[in-house]
This record gives structure tokens, C-alpha cells and sequence, in this order.
């Protein structure tokens, strides 16, 4: 209490009902709502108008049907909604699973080298994707890697893997699990540091193995984190878009079987397609206010399942 | 005080419209960023001669429809502008924004119908002036050409042959592929579409719904387009156009559907080169894909209507046209009739592929752009081998019904 100066007219002092703490989010709360949640309000509000920035007129709902009510925009949308879903599930099955693996191995005190492979696995996160995804795409590319890997013994590995509909979506979310890997270990690492050392030893005396130890211990103790590895997982996949666009481009191809929300968003509301290349504004602004709120139901129920026991 | 400075201001507001028309400057708005250099040399050259100053301000090719219809509706449009072709530009004359250049020396006597037509308004006013065309042709490397016997082919029946030869002495025959996602059509199939459809004449009873796009012509055309697969890198689903330009100068492919813009990338290459048309099948007449591309237009709103006006006339008569053709950059052709002559070979070479040939634009842009995405997909499918070309056609088509029959 001693904190408040007396004679400055502050905000509690102009209105005594706020609260003392009012003062110290303020500057940041106004950050956020000029540059977060009014863009996002003004985007709500786009999705309801249709024409550029020069000739916009009100529509009511009329995006909203386009979106869904049939036709090739909703074909699109839903194709970049369910592969969304499974660019997702890739991160989930693939990224975080290596991440918990590689953390319960670097938080393994006996291990030597740590250091190294650390570096090893942070490394691909400090580069851009952009960078990394036009080298990737390079190495996919049977034109350009067929005659080392047939020389190696890897001629069943030459294939158009990022051409091929089968195929191509699988390994855009495998390098973008490469390059993200990471994140997930080093949350997962400094997760495990906290399971008290003679939580194990005690339980290690008791006869648990080292599943045990994990599945018992480290995993509830962890869990919040994994919670924190989900949203951020979640938030992101549903909002990717470079990894495609360094790949194979805004169109999603092949046959828009790589298109993602994010991209599709891109080239509705920002781009526009090639060759008359004029954006709807309108129709982006609904698909992005639907994706805004199917996140929300999304991290919502999965803040409040793994963060509310402390 | 007070009326000293409003005297000041009076006098100053009565001098500037004189220093202003002592010298001109008009501002000219363009996608090809890439050009800054042999346009800004152009337009020096213009001063040279009148007096009057252009400054050129290209903007991002992609982007320049939306900023330019931006610009023009917020009134700061440029005085001179690129207008593309057909609807895009006609879009603009139409909300008053472009000047009707019908009456423009020059126009109407040094241009033929088909320059003229991809900037006519449907009641054959000009909302611009033509400036320049684009060509398609095949690019194809001498030196294996020679290593193999092989000549250039005149048939369709020929060119099948020379890539089975190529493909059988272990060369990729045709470096093109599908990743991009836009080259397949406008430097492939629209390259070879003429040969199989007609010219700008026949265009146009497509466009009437006269003749529907799953006749024959067009079923015969995915057909030939659908047996090029076997003679593309078998990666080709992976393989962008920029791959494509590696592969012909690293001699990897032998031969390139491409088109004419091209032809200066390939100035360091260590091996000789040259280009044919895609040649029609044994019978038929061979013709090229020449588009136009780029022409140049006044804003409605310039304050200096007269001298802009001049500008498009220069750009209309033989020798402001034959300046002009000596900056653009290779691959890019003059369209006034005139023998112009271009001092770059290998331009001069695709140029010279018109002599005694029909030419025609590329076929979805006057009137079926909306057809552009749905038959590169066909595209994609037909060489896949996901599907038939008389499905692909009849696909292609169905899409055209609700439009001939309004």
C-alpha cells in the first residue's frame, strides 16, 4: 500500500472504486486491445461486408452462407479443415511424443553429451521455416536427390513425395515436426526438472521401474506442461500456413490436398488466385472469425482440464 | 500582417502554374517492377525529345490490380498506367477511370484488329494503347539435338518421334512440370491449343457457345497433351517451372515448353539453342500462342491530359514504338505493324516462328478466365492419368453451359 503515491492524481485516485492493480496491466492492456482485440473485433465486423477498401457495402450473413452452403468454396473449406485436423494430429503424434521422448532421455542423469544433442534437436527451431522448407522441398525432390540416393541404396526413397495427393500433406506436417521439435522438448525438459530427485530415488528403492518412475511420476507431474504443449500445438497448427507456403505453395497442391486453413484464408482474403489474383476481403474475414472461434472451442476446455489441479 | 502573408500566398498560388508548365512530370503506374532500368532509359529519351518528364512507379506485380484500383479510386492515381488486357482493364474503363483513347494518332492505322482487340470495349472504343506481346514456343537445346541426328520437327507425329529418340538415348525429353501450378496451362496447353482449335476467328465461336469446348478439337488436344506424360522427369509432379528453367540450362531436359520472357535467362548457357513452334499434326496448320500482354492507358483524372495523350501517340507511331522496342526486355515483342527489327537473337528467332502463321491470344483469357483454375486442374489429372481427355473436356465444358446460355 505503501506503493501508491498520495497527491498523483492516479486512476484509483480518479475513480476510487478500481482496483489498486488497474494501473500496472493498463499499458499493456492497452497494447493488447489496439493491436490484438480490436483487429480481430474489426475483422469480425469485415466478415460482414462485402467489396474492397475502396467500395465496401454491408451483406449481413451472406459470406457466412457462401462458406457453407455448398459449392466449391465449401468443398475447399472443409478439405482445408479436415486436412487441418490431420496436420494437427501429425504434431500431436509425431512432435510431442518425440518431444516427451527426447526430454525423458535428456533429463536422464547418467546421460553424457547432453549438451550435444540438445543443440542437435534446437537447431532446426532457430531457422526459418522458409528457409528449411525450400531445403526440404529440394530434398524431396527426385530431380535433384535421385542419383545420391540411388547411389546410396535408397532408390525406393525416390519419389515426387511433395507432388503425389498420397503422399504430399504427410510429409509437409513430417517437416514441420522436424523443424518444431524443439519447443515441445525444451518445455518437456524443464518440466521433468522439477520432479524431485528423491520422489525417484524412493520410488526406485520401492522396486519401480523406469515406465513406472515416468508413467507415475513424471507424467502427472508434467501434465499442466503437456496441457500448455497441446494448446500451443493446437493454436499454431490451426493458424499454419508457411510450411505450405514454403513447400508447395499458397495453392495447397496437389489438388488442393496440402491446403490448409491458413492458406485457404490467404488466398480468399489476401491474395487472391492466380492469374486475376483480386481478394474477397469479405469471405477471408468470415473464414478467419470461424477458425477464431473454433480455437476458442478448442483451448478453452483444454485450459480448464489440465490447468486447474496445481 | 496578416494580408501580407494572404498577398504572399496569392502570389506564390499564381507563379507555381507557370513554373509547373514550364516543365511537365507526369507519374506512370506498371507490374513490371522488373523493368525499372530500360524503362526509366525509355522515358529519358522522351525528355530528350519533348521536354516532358515521366516517372515510372512500378508497383508489385501482384498486387498491382487491387493498389491500382485503390489509387484510382482515392484519386491519386498515376497520369499514365499499364492496363491489362481484356476484363481486368475493361473493368476500369468502365467505372470511368481510363481514358478513351479511340481518337489517339496513330492507333487505328498502325495496329491490327487482333493488337487492338484485347484493349477494345464492346463498342469498339480503346481503353488503351498497345505496348507489348508475349510469345510461346518450344525451347530446345542444338547441341543434343545434333549429338542425336535429329531434326526439328514439323508434325506433331514428328515431335512424338524426336521425344522418343531423346528418351530412349536416356535423355529427359521435356523439362516441364506441374508443381507451380500455373505454367502447365498458359506455356503448355495454351502453347499447343491454337494448333488444335483455330485462331481468333474459331476463338471467338467458342466464346459464342457456337462450339462447345468437348468438340473434337478439344478432346483431340488433351488427347496429345496427355501422351507428352511419358516424356516429362518422372518426378514431374514435383517439379516447379523454376526447376524446369534448371533442368533445360543444366542440359538435364533437351527440350522446354516455355515462353517468350524466358529467352534472357538462358544468355550464360554452354551449349547452342534455339526454339520451334509446337509443331500441328500431320495435315494441320500450325499456329502460335502470341498474347498480348501489356499495353498503356491515361487516367481520366491527369491534370495534364494533353501531354499524356502525346505520349500514347509517340507510343503509336513507328518510331516511338521501334525506341520502345530496343528497352523492353528480350522476350517482350512491339505489337505495331511495323518491321521492327530486335537486335537479341533468340527473341528475334521467337518472333520470327509468326512469319506466315496465325496467331491468337492465349485461349481462356478474353472471355473464360474463370476457366483457367478448373482446366489446369484437368491438366494436372490428365497427366497423372487420373483421368480420360474426353472426361477432362466434358468437365471443362460443363462449366461453360450456364454462360452460353445466358
Amino acid at each position: 500500500m505503501l506503493l501508491i503515491p498520495k497527491k498523483r492524481r492516479s486512476i484509483p485516485a480518479l475513480y476510487p472504486g478500481a482496483p489498486y492493480w488497474l494501473r500496472y496491466i493498463l499499458p499493456a492492456l492497452l497494447v493488447y486491445l489496439l493491436f490484438m482485440a480490436w483487429p480481430l473485433l474489426d475483422s469480425v465486423r469485415l466478415s460482414f461486408y462485402t467489396g474492397n477498401a475502396a467500395n465496401r457495402s454491408f451483406t449481413g450473413f451472406s459470406n457466412y452462407v457462401r462458406l457453407f452452403a455448398g459449392g466449391e468454396v465449401t468443398d475447399r473449406y472443409w478439405g482445408a479443415f479436415g486436412q487441418t485436423w490431420y496436420f494437427f494430429a501429425i504434431h500431436m503424434l509425431v512432435q510431442n511424443v518425440l518431444g516427451l521422448l527426447f526430454a525423458a532421455m535428456l533429463s536422464n542423469a547418467t546421460l553424457r553429451g547432453r549438451q550435444v544433442y540438445q543443440t542437435i534437436i534446437f537447431l532446426p527451431t532457430t531457422l526459418a521455416i522458409l528457409v528449411t522448407g525450400y531445403l526440404w522441398k529440394l530434398i524431396l525432390n527426385p530431380l535433384w536427390t535421385r542419383d545420391v540416393l540411388t547411389g546410396a541404396g535408397l532408390g525406393a526413397l525416390v519419389y515426387p513425395w511433395l507432388g503425389e495427393a498420397s503422399t504430399a500433406l504427410t510429409a509437409v506436417s513430417l517437416v514441420s515436426c522436424w523443424q518444431w521439435v524443439g519447443i515441445p522438448t525444451v518445455m518437456f525438459v524443464a518440466a521433468m526438472g522439477n520432479v524431485p530427485g528423491d520422489l525417484l530415488e524412493a520410488a526406485s528403492i520401492e522396486g519401480a521401474n523406469t515406465w513406472h518412475q515416468f508413467r507415475h511420476i513424471k507424467l502427472p507431474i508434467i501434465m499442466p506442461v503437456v496441457g500448455i504443449v497441446t494448446i500451443l500445438t493446437f493454436v499454431n497448427n490451426f493458424n499454419a500456413f508457411d510450411a505450405v507456403f514454403a513447400m508447395t505453395g499458397p495453392n495447397g497442391p496437389p489438388n488442393y490436398k496440402t491446403d490448409l486453413i491458413g492458406t485457404l484464408f490467404y488466398r480468399v482474403g489476401m491474395a487472391g488466385q492466380h492469374p486475376v489474383a483480386i481478394p474477397d476481403t469479405g469471405l477471408g474475414a468470415a473464414i478467419a472469425t470461424v477458425t477464431f472461434f473454433m480455437l476458442c472451442c478448442g483451448v478453452i476446455p483444454t485450459l480448464k482440464r489440465t490447468q486447474t489441479k496445481e | 500582417m496578416k494580408k501580407c502573408i494572404v498577398f504572399l500566398l496569392a502570389a506564390l498560388m499564381a507563379i507555381i502554374p507557370l513554373a509547373a508548365s514550364a516543365e511537365v512530370s507526369l507519374t506512370m503506374g506498371s507490374w513490371r517492377a522488373d523493368d525499372v532500368q530500360q524503362m526509366n532509359n525509355l522515358l529519358a529519351l522522351y525528355k530528350e525529345k519533348t521536354g516532358v518528364e515521366i516517372v515510372f512507379q512500378p508497383i508489385d506485380p501482384p498486387q498491382y490490380n487491387t493498389i491500382l484500383r485503390q489509387y484510382l479510386e482515392g484519386g491519386i492515381g498515376p497520369d499514365l498506367m499499364y492496363a491489362r488486357s481484356y476484363a481486368p482493364g475493361r473493368e476500369n474503363y468502365n467505372a470511368g477511370y481510363f481514358f478513351d483513347c479511340s481518337d489517339i494518332p496513330g492507333l487505328k492505322d498502325n495496329f491490327t484488329p487482333s493488337s487492338l482487340e484485347p484493349w477494345q470495349n464492346a463498342d469498339g472504343t480503346m481503353f488503351a494503347v498497345p505496348f507489348a506481346a508475349v510469345s510461346h514456343s518450344v525451347y530446345y537445346n542444338q547441341n543434343l539435338f545434333d549429338e542425336h541426328n535429329l531434326a526439328v520437327p514439323a508434325t506433331w507425329e514428328e515431335f512424338i518421334a524426336v521425344c522418343e529418340a531423346l528418351k530412349a538415348a536416356g535423355i529427359t525429353p521435356l523439362a516441364n512440370g506441374i508443381a507451380d501450378n500455373w505454367d502447365i496451362l498458359e506455356v503448355a496447353f495454351l502453347n499447343m491449343l491454337p494448333n488444335y482449335v483455330g485462331g481468333a476467328a474459331e476463338r471467338a465461336l467458342y466464346e459464342s457457345g457456337e462450339k462447345p469446348l468437348n468438340d473434337e478439337a478439344f478432346v483431340m488436344a488433351y488427347t496429345d497433351f496427355a501422351s507428352l506424360a511419358p516424356f516429362l522427369d518422372p518426378g514431374f509432379s514435383a517439379i516447379t517451372y523454376n526447376d524446369s528453367q534448371v533442368m533445360f540450362a543444366t542440359e538435364r531436359a533437351a527440350m522446354f515448353m516455355d515462353g517468350s520472357w524466358t529467352c534472357g535467362t538462358y544468355d550464360d548457357v554452354y551449349f547452342e539453342w534455339s526454339v520451334f513452334a509446337v509443331p500441328a499434326r500431320e495435315g494441320s496448320e500450325t499456329r502460335i500462342c502470341f498474347h498480348p500482354d501489356m499495353a498503356i492507358t491515361m487516367n481520366n483524372a491527369t491534370e495534364h491530359p494533353e501531354e499524356a495523350q502525346a505520349f500514347l501517340a509517340w507510343l503509336c507511331s513507328v518510331e516511338g514504338a521501334t525506341e520502345a522496342s530496343k528497352v523492353l526486355p528480350a522476350g517482350f515483342f512491339p505489337m505495331i505493324n511495323a518491321a521492327i527489327t530486335i537486335d537479341e537473337p533468340h527473341a528475334n528467332a521467337i518472333l520470327a516462328l509468326n512469319e506466315g502463321k496465325q496467331t491468337d491470344a492465349r485461349f481462356v483469357w478474353p472471355v473464360y478466365l474463370d476457366l483457367y483454375t478448373p482446366m489446369l486442374e484437368q491438366l494436372n489429372a490428365l497427366l497423372k492419368g487420373e483421368t480420360t481427355p474426353q472426361a477432362a473436356a466434358d468437365f471443362v465444358n460443363s462449366l461453360v453451359q450456364p454462360a452460353s446460355a445466358q
